[in-house]
């Protein structure tokens, strides 16, 4: 049983590659497609330098990196993923092209197979609504990054079938991770109650209550935070945090709690994006 | 002599754990459910009462007329910005606000804030009061709940709708919590320890003060208070905590 679960992942962008390497890390036979091979190579070559970091540090054996790799195996044929038990979907969140890909899995995987999408935006039900079969359309949310993240949100839309929760619920622990079910809703659990951190952090340093480093040491040695706000936005990146923030008020119909800040925006207008850019709410080295 | 005398006023976890540290630290140290048998010779009195209400109000008027016109008074400004506490005293000079939740142990940095009247010196003794408690004290610009009380009272505003909605159970919210985004505590277990009154109050001392719809409480977070299911030391509050054991 174990060994004739494949598991499909579409999409080598940092999200779709790191649940790929999760899913051949567990055990699975994993399939990763991508429109290009220039998608897929920087994803698999993202991988390859995780395991051998995990190799250098001594947590797998140079044999286990090989068998994990092998278990990998990438596909520029959307047709390949007829034979997956399951479809994790991590395209780029466009919600035309979430849908279109669904359709398509939908009329191509046989219907004991069941299709997830690891949207952090959109709300499953709109995904699975391009489907004949929204009964076997779940969420599975995973974090960033995915092979060291235990938590996924495993979402239920409004046609999600309970038989299909509980497989998505018990295909999440057999990969390894620590599986939530919820309902869906903007943001789901973490996006949503973890913009207070963030949003409530912004709007004190607009009122000039205090600075930037002030608000991040409170957060650390008054509440016991491992990071600070504005350290953990600089580390995520200021527009997907931003982004993150703008798609949770427009979904929840612009209710005043989700408001982003101009103090973010501007930020992102600006190129200043964390560290990534070398500069966000901090300055880092030089790049 | 004076200089080496605390006395705390409150009943909450809060107020019980300043008075042990300040014993612990040296302090002759009372602690009090309100403004009566406060000794006259009191040199600093930290009255730690969350809710900015009728009660605060008349203990914050006793301690003004009681106590000497050197005394400084060290009050919670979870529920109010220090400002609107100073202006229930004929001395808002020496009235300067702090804001933090239990637990303080294991915390190193304590807020402060002065309100616009309040004295440098004032707040200078209300700081070296932190400082031999072993707490470093910050100071940030007046509001209702300060820094990380307000912040952290948001978080949990925003998961007690989260629970009342249906998205998740209050396990499952606070286990998500903590693996997605690596917080200590997962917020309902959060407010449990802290108590829900006192997150309530920085939500309507922050509701009051603003008058924006952000900071509307959640009905159920409300509804607890109200119930008198405040977390673990009213033995209920989003989990049960029976002979020890957590359930749900």
């Amino acid at each position: 049983m174990a060994d004739k679960l494949r598991i499909g992942v579409l999409g080598a962008g940092t999200m779709g590659s790191g649940i790929a390497q999760v899913c051949a890390q567990a055990g699975f036979e994993t399939l990763l497609y991508d429109v290009s091979q220039e998608f897929i190579d920087s994803g698999l070559s993202r991988i390859r330098s995780f395991l051998q970091r995990s190799r250098a540090r001594g947590k797998m054996t140079a044999e286990e990196e090989k068998q994990i790799l092998e278990r990998l195996v990438s596909t520029l044929r959307l047709e390949d993923f007829r034979e997956c038990t399951l479809v994790i979907e991590a395209a780029p969140e466009q919600l035309d092209l979430k849908r279109d890909v669904f359709k398509k899995l939908d009329a191509l995987c046989g219907p004991a197979a069941l299709l997830a999408t690891n949207t952090s935006s959109f709300s499953v039900t709109a995904i699975a609504g391009a489907t004949r079969q929204p009964e076997r359309v779940v969420g599975m949310h995973f974090f960033n990054p995915p092979p060291l993240m235990a938590l996924v949100e495993i979402i239920r839309g409004e046609r999600t079938s309970p038989a299909t929760m509980e497989k998505a619920i018990s295909l999440a622990r057999r990969i390894g991770k620590t599986p939530v079910p919820a309902k869906d809703t903007p943001g789901f659990i973490v996006n949503r109650i973890a913009r207070s951190f963030y949003n409530e952090a912004l709007r004190i340093l607009g009122d000039g209550q205090a600075e930037v480093p002030t608000i991040d040491r409170i957060m650390k040695e008054a509440g016991g935070f491992p990071m600070g706000p504005f350290e953990l936005m600089d580390l995520i990146g200021i527009d997907i945090n931003f982004a993150a923030t703008q798609s949770i008020y427009q979904s929840s119909f612009y209710d005043s709690r989700f408001r982003p800040s101009p103090i973010q925006q501007r930020m992102v207008l600006a190129g200043n994006l964390g560290r990534k850019t070398g500069r966000g709410f901090y300055t880092y080295g030089e790049k | 002599m004076a200089k080496n005398s605390v006395a705390i006023i409150g009943r909450s976890r809060l107020a019980e754990e300043l008075f042990q540290l300040s014993r612990d630290k040296g302090f002759a140290a009372t602690l009090h459910p309100d403004a009566d048998g406060i000794a006259a010779s009191a040199s600093l009195v930290v009255e730690t009462r969350a809710a900015a209400d009728e009660k605060k109000k008349e203990i914050l008027k006793r301690l003004d007329a009681d106590l000497p016109h050197s005394s400084v008074l060290l009050t919670s400004c979870a529920g109010s910005p220090t400002t609107r506490i100073a202006s229930w005293t004929a001395r808002p000079e020496r009235v300067v606000g702090f804001a933090s939740f239990y637990p303080l142990q294991e915390k190193r940095v304590v807020e402060l804030s002065a309100g616009l009247r309040t004295q440098e010196a004032s707040l200078k003794e209300a700081e070296n009061l932190f400082r031999t408690l072993g707490k470093e004290p910050v100071r940030v610009k007046d509001g209702s709940g300060l820094i990380f009380p307000r912040i952290l009272s948001l978080i949990i505003n925003e998961a007690a709708r989260s629970l009342d909605e249906g998205v998740a159970q209050a396990e499952e919210i606070d286990v998500a919590m903590r693996l997605g985004t690596n917080y200590p505590v997962g917020p309902l277990r959060w407010a449990d320890q802290i108590g829900l009154d006192e997150v309530l109050a920085v939500l309507e001392g922050l509701q009051q003060e603003t008058g924006e719809e952000r900071y509307r409480p959640a009905p159920l977070l409300k509804k607890m208070v109200l119930a008198g299911w405040l977390g673990e030391s009213a033995g209920r509050g989003f989990y049960s905590y029976t002979e020890s054991k957590v359930t749900k």
